[in-house]
């Protein structure tokens, strides 16, 4: 009997696990890029629904975070500003405005700044604005803001240099493993508590300014020895156990 | 894997025991004993069936959803929703706190309420309060009722949905002149002033509800002073449980001896006594140092004797021979004459410092007998005082029978229409108008022609007095949820007033007037001041009077057991039916039968035998024994009831009785309870409001009118029938057939049992034969049971697991954190098992419902679990060796046998330094902290449920089903698996607190000692060193932080949530590295990890030498201990030389 199949058939088997070698491995290699937080997390920016613009407000006008984030220091929860703070300047600056369009429907006012009222005469309930969430920890993860600030980690070692986007996004992992190199080497990242909130700190000219005596009566002036120093000065001993962020 | 030593064949060597079963020694028993998940490891027929069918399902959506799905594999989007205008005082995530008091009859228990973001999520006690008395489990589950959905939620005309407007109009045309009003017991100040005025305008006012007696007549109030008490008598008054009388923390401060700061051990002379003489085991009971059995109508005939003894002038017939034998069965008569002349000369010799209480539901004769004794002895005016309430103005229900009215308006808690119906019908048809405010559409509601829906008492104004008197001021923390009006609103309606516009309520208004009549200050700071305290000090009752008078006692003929005696039990779940929606107060074991779901009759194991139940549970060999009679078999045989249709555990089921008084019947399954009187039987009240299966004495549920939600449907047997309103609280006469049928029950006593022996230890202040004094019990305790065989422990604490770490102490031991180690101490002899930190527990943990089905199976998820132990002697014991005569052990006489001790001894994870679980977990789910906790990263559990099989203290929970998402109430919605109900959304998730997640299917849960409590405490103290900064005025680098003294969180700063409600102040926790805390003093610091880390500082504290370990002898070294019961009996008593062993010769 004449071969029924042609001679290269012999081959398929093997470009076909081949080819799906190649493929499996480009699928572990696109999850392993892709599916961590690095990937997902880093850059989100979502479209929010009054354009607020943290490099004008931050970095132009020279805001305080706590102007806006007011509980930052004394909840778990750095809170989100509600309407009437905004209103605190917003009722006398940029009125009538469109990008503040949002802000005006939160107060329950026109254009002109005037009470919007029903047939009846009666105020309309104003709807609050809904900021679409840009830092999102697990339900399980209870990271709590002021147990960092009050010890000298500033915001900007987890959330960037947000002075000066002016559209907020994702800057850092935010990932477990993330959280965990910075509880190992705190010093990498503590600052003097007055710095905490200034985003321009810059460890070495704080040491040229600043005269900083280390445990061994001699004046710090390298910013990772400057670190140490704060640490062992402040006894700060990050916690790694599961207890301390999971509960 | 722990092998446990092996008990010795001959039986006789576990005498404490936890259920029939148990003290069997059923196979059944033994199954479960052995396994972690009885029966729950391997899935049902049903379930198996089930399984595969949704699995396949489940295979087939997810096949198809991946494809879908992926490409649209995007973060969804999530917002975060600021308020418009900031409100005052709300930090988000952080906790605010208000004072209130939650109105009872028995007096407000002043409380604080923890809100999140204007939700309540959690009760505590004020401290603060000058009757401040910790909280019961019925105050910790009243949050639940808040968000109940089966609460009521629209004003109803003839059963059909009205409007506010239609009410206002309704209400308008009453008149007042031919209207009777009927309030609940508790005494609040503003609405006894309403209802005055009402009064004068012509309104017959009354004050109902069913078990709630009238004492001394209303208007005369006793308040009791358990501080100066020495001697406690109680008749027939469960005082630290369902009948609420005095402080229970000043009660459990004089059982402490002056040690109740462990600052010393308990002296004996300071330690007070207390005899208990009731019916049915009470928790009160269980702390009795004597206590006698006697059937209902018998506590007038004990008292009478007392009194008589003491003098008192008191007409009464001697007490027969036979009756005096009946009480002491197994005796020979003289036993009952030195009970009652031992407790008198005790009593005498205390006098003044003396103190008997009289059960508020036991009738007139009883309370006066108490009164008369208390005025012989001197105690009127020092122990117990007497009072003025105006609670006189109020008549009782019996008046509305003569009275002539047209409206009647019904504001009591209670539900005439459910527990009074015979009676309620007369006088429901001799109104025009019925006019109903409560929380649930109940039986009333829908008889009623107009319904309103109450607030419930965290929504509403409203003031109550406490105990001693002092206004205590309600205030609400969330507008009503359900729209429900609060009853001085509709007061101040009836009164001409009108409903408040928007968020504002009138009856604000109406408290601040009595605020200001009853202080006589009218300024807003002092009304500001009393709102934050939550009362308003110096505000106590006025002094009145009463008087004993002439007492004759006459009792009926002694019960047989063709003739029983009944009681009528305040169930400590659903009250007197009121709280049968309330599904933590469901689910949690009665404090004594351990019953959940439903209620029983109780009968004692001998009235059971002679009533042919105590076979159906269990076969007695030889048949023909008497179930005390020795020499008594009990090898690990099979005992099954004569028909072999009751198992144990999930297969628990009880014979259906019924009971009949001349001609009213109902049937309703009966438990063997151990400690009950004989010939009694015990039917609490309040289950059986609705049912849809077919069972006996339930009402049917009516779909169009449903007086229950899911929760209370299908719960027990309704008892109410058998009651009548003239003698609402015991009845005679009663007989008892079996039915043949059985009831499948949900008891969780034998759930997680131990294995061990002395597990809850217990000495005497009176000294006992072989066991030395009170003072060489003492330092025995650490030797009881096993213990006192095994070599000492030793310790495994090397450089483990230290090589990477960055401290010197790190090196040395994991448990590295040098300001913080936590350990908790349970102090048995307070501790009364009332269920009040188990619910508590729940509430602050996010802890699921089960459902009676799953709690059946073994399946229920409370963190604590109360155990409870009952223990007697059965033999004699000289030297700690049983006595022998002529070879033969000689048996203890049948009186001591039958009425057992009753030791509570609740369990949650004990958190050991050498954990078994944490060893088997294939994913560090479970890891130890640098602070002792032994933690649980639900994210990371994925169910293997190694843990559990290997926990020695059977302290973990599993969620077999996503209790929390899918509703467990719906009849087999778990097995739907993903096209169950679901519930989440529901109104009771509003309840959750924020700082713990809420677990799902397949998760491992269990105690973490309040982990994000002391996370937030700790958190809290670091926020201190930015204060110190500030202060100082210098830069913030110059300020050295001391982490012992700047982080370390101040002493006794941070409770647990079951020690913050525990009305006996039995839990201590803290900080063992901190010498000054209580904790410390509890249980001492000679741990060999708390040496290593304070190393030179180590300053070493012995602690009470009651402090005990349980299974010691597996040095899993738990950083949770007990502290040994301690038994007071006197001397002279018949039955002191029995009490005080629970666990003393258990070797």
């Amino acid at each position: 009997m004449a071969n029924f199949f042609p001679r290269w058939i012999n081959f398929i088997p093997l470009q076909v696990a081949i080819g799906l070698g190649a493929v499996g491995a480009g699928a572990v290699a696109g999850i392993t890029y892709y599916a961590t937080p690095e990937a997902q997390r880093v850059g989100y920016q979502p479209q929010q629904p009054v354009h607020y613009d943290h490099n004008l407000h931050v970095n132009q006008l020279g805001m305080d975070c706590r102007y806006c984030h007011s509980f930052v220091e004394h909840s778990g929860h750095a809170n989100v500003p509600t309407a009437n703070t905004c209103w605190n300047c917003h009722e006398h600056i940029q009125k009538g405005s469109p990008k503040l369009a949002g802000l005006r429907d939160a107060m329950g006012v026109d254009v002109n700044h005037r009470e919007i009222m029903d047939a009846n005469g009666n105020p309309v309930e104003g709807k609050p604005i809904k900021w679409v969430r840009v830092h999102k920890a697990p339900d399980y993860v209870y990271f709590n803001h002021s147990a960092h600030l009050n010890r000298g980690i500033s915001c900007q070692s987890c959330h960037g240099d947000v002075h000066k986007m002016e559209k907020v996004h994702h800057a850092e992992s935010h990932s477990m493993g993330w959280c965990l190199d910075c509880h190992r080497e705190p010093e990498k990242h503590v600052r003097p508590l007055e710095e905490v909130y200034n985003f321009d700190y810059d460890a070495e000219e704080y040491l040229q300014k600043n005269e900083v005596i280390g445990l061994d009566d001699k004046r710090i002036t390298d910013p990772e020895e400057f670190g140490k120093f704060l640490v062992a000065h402040w006894g700060i001993q990050p916690k790694e156990s599961c207890a301390t962020c999971h509960r | 894997m722990i092998n446990h030593p092996e008990a010795p064949k001959d039986g006789d060597i576990v005498n404490a025991w936890r259920s029939v079963g148990e003290k069997e020694g059923s196979k059944s028993f033994r199954n479960v004993l052995d396994r972690e998940f009885p029966n729950g490891d391997t899935l049902t027929e049903k379930e198996q069936e089930i399984s595969r069918r949704s699995f396949t399902k489940l295979m087939g959506a997810s096949t198809a959803l991946a494809g879908i799905g992926l490409a649209a594999c995007r973060r969804p989007e999530s917002y975060i929703v600021p308020y418009k205008k900031a409100p005052e005082w709300i930090i988000p995530g952080k906790p605010l706190f208000y004072a209130t008091s939650r109105p009872t009859a028995a007096g407000a228990v002043p409380l604080v309420v923890t809100t999140f973001e204007g939700r309540p999520t959690k009760v505590e006690p004020n401290p603060d309060h000058p009757d401040s008395r910790g909280t019961d489990a019925i105050t910790q589950a009243s949050i639940l009722d808040l968000y109940s959905p089966s609460r009521s939620q629209k004003i109803l005309r003839e059963g059909n949905e009205s409007s506010l407007s239609a009410l206002v109009e309704g209400l308008k045309a009453v008149d007042l002149s031919k209207t009777a009003i009927v309030f609940g017991s508790d005494d609040s100040p503003t609405r006894n002033r309403l209802a005055k005025e009402l009064a004068a305008k012509g309104a017959q006012i009354i004050s109902y509800e069913p078990l709630t007696g009238e004492g001394l007549g209303k208007g005369t109030h006793l308040v009791h002073d358990f501080s100066k008490a020495d001697k406690v008598l109680s008749l027939d008054c469960d005082f630290l449980g369902t009948d609420p009388l005095g402080n229970s923390r000043e009660f459990s401060k004089r059982r402490m001896g002056g040690a109740s700061d462990y600052k010393k051990e308990i002296a004996k002379d300071e330690m007070n006594r207390l005899y208990q003489v009731e019916t049915q085991f009470s928790i009160t009971g269980g702390m009795a140092d004597h206590r006698l059995r006697v059937a209902p109508s018998r506590v007038a005939l004990v008292a009478g004797a007392i009194a008589k003894k003491l003098g008192v002038p008191v007409t009464m017939d001697e007490v027969g021979e036979q009756e005096k034998k009946s009480l002491f069965p197994g005796g020979d008569g003289s036993e009952f004459d030195a009970w009652v002349s031992e407790c008198v000369a005790d009593l005498e010799k205390s006098g003044p410092k003396a103190l008997v209480v009289a059960g508020t539901r036991q009738n007139e004769t009883v309370q006066k007998l108490a009164l008369a004794i208390n005025e012989k002895l001197g105690a009127v005016g020092s122990t117990v005082k007497i009072a003025k309430t105006d609670l006189a103005q109020y008549g009782s229900l019996a008046d509305l029978k003569t009275a002539e009215f047209e409206t009647l308006i019904l504001l009591t808690p209670a539900d005439p229409g459910y527990d009074a119906d015979k009676f309620c019908e007369e006088i429901f048809n001799k109104a025009k108008t019925t006019i109903h405010w409560g929380l649930r559409t109940n039986l009333t509601a829908w008889y009623s022609t107009w319904h309103i829906p109450a607030a419930h008492y965290l929504e509403s104004w409203s003031d109550a007095r406490s105990e001693g008197g002092t206004l205590s001021l309600l205030q609400p923390m969330i507008v009503p949820l359900y729209g429900g009006v609060s009853e001085l609103d509709l007061l101040h309606v009836l009164n001409g007033g009108k409903f408040g516009e928007g968020e504002f309520s009138p009856a604000m208004g109406e408290v601040k007037k009595t605020f200001a009549a009853l202080t006589g200050k009218s300024d807003d700071a002092a009304w500001q001041d009393a709102l934050r305290d939550g009362f308003a000090a110096g505000t106590e009752y006025a002094s009145g009077s009463a008087s004993a008078g002439a007492i004759t006692v006459t009792v009926p003929s002694a019960p047989t057991s063709e003739n029983l005696e009944v009681v009528f039990g305040t169930d400590a779940s659903v009250w007197d039916g009121r709280y049968i929606d309330n599904a933590w107060l469901q689910e949690s074991p009665d404090p004594v039968t351990k019953l959940t779901w439903d209620n029983a009759a109780q009968v004692s194991p001998q009235t059971a035998k002679d009533l042919g139940i105590y076979d159906r549970l269990i076969e007695v060999e030889p048949k023909e024994s008497f179930f005390f009679s020795k020499p008594f078999k009990r090898a690990n045989e099979a005992h099954t009831g004569v028909d072999g249709k009751v198992g144990e555990g999930e297969n628990a089921k009880a014979p259906l009785i019924t009971v009949t008084i001349g001609k009213r019947e109902v049937t309703l399954p009966a438990v063997v309870a151990f400690g009950h009187a004989d010939h009694a039987i015990t039917l609490p009240l309040g289950y059986g409001q609705a049912a849809d299966d077919d069972r006996a004495s339930a009402t049917k549920l009516d779909q169009s009118k449903p007086v229950v939600g899911d929760v209370g449907l299908n719960t027990g047997f309704n008892v109410y029938p058998l009651r009548s309103a003239m003698n609402p609280y015991m009845a005679y006469g009663a007989k008892v057939t079996l039915t043949g049928d059985y009831y499948k029950i949900a008891l969780t006593q034998e759930h997680n049992s131990m294995y061990g022996r002395a597990l809850a230890r217990e000495i005497s202040t009176d000294d006992v034969a072989g066991k030395g004094s009170f003072e060489d019990q003492i330092k025995k305790v650490k030797k009881q049971g096993i213990d006192s065989h095994v070599p000492p422990n030793l310790s495994f604490y090397d450089s483990k697991g230290g090589y990477w770490s960055k401290t010197e102490l790190a090196k040395k031991t994991n448990l590295a954190d040098e300001i913080h180690q936590w350990g908790m101490a349970i102090d048995l002899n307070t501790c009364t098992g009332c269920n009040a930190c188990l619910v508590a527990c729940q509430a602050e943990n996010n802890i699921p419902v089960v459902g009676k089905d799953q709690v059946a199976m073994g399946r229920e998820m409370h963190w604590i679990r109360m155990d409870r132990y009952f223990a007697s002697m059965e033999y004699e014991y000289e030297g700690g060796h049983k006595k022998k005569k002529e070879g033969q052990k000689i048996s203890t006489p049948d009186w001591v046998q039958q009425n057992p001790e009753m030791v509570p001894q609740p369990v949650g994870c004990v958190q050991c330094e050498m954990a078994p679980c944490e060893t088997v977990c294939p994913v560090n789910a479970t890891v130890h902290t640098e602070e002792g906790l032994n933690s649980m990263a639900y994210n990371r559990c994925i169910g293997t449920r190694y843990c559990a099989n290997n926990c020695p203290y059977k302290a973990r929970r599993f969620n077999f089903f996503d209790y929390n998402k899918r509703n467990p109430l719906v009849k087999g919605n778990l097995y739907k698996g993903p096209l169950g109900e679901k519930q989440v959304g529901t109104a009771p998730h509003l309840q959750r607190n924020p700082n713990v997640t809420v677990r799902m299917r397949g998760v491992m849960e269990k105690c973490t000692y309040c982990v994000q409590r002391l996370e937030s405490a700790k958190i809290k103290q670091k926020q201190q060193q930015k204060q110190k900064t500030l202060e100082a005025g210098v830069a913030s680098t110059q300020v050295k932080v001391d982490r012992t003294k700047d982080l370390r969180i101040p002493t006794g700063s941070v409770n647990t949530a079951c020690q913050d409600a525990c009305p006996t102040s039995a839990i201590s926790f803290g900080n063992l590295l901190d010498n000054d805390s209580q904790i410390v003093r509890a249980k001492g610091n000679e741990m060999d990890s708390i040496k290593i880390i304070q190393g030179d500082q180590y300053v070493p504290v012995r602690g009470s030498g009651r402090n005990y370990d349980l299974l010691n002898y597996i040095n899993t070294r738990p950083r949770t201990s007990y502290l040994a019961r301690v038994k007071n009996p006197n001397p002279e008593m018949p039955d002191a030389k029995f009490l005080g062993q629970a666990s003393i010769n258990i070797h």
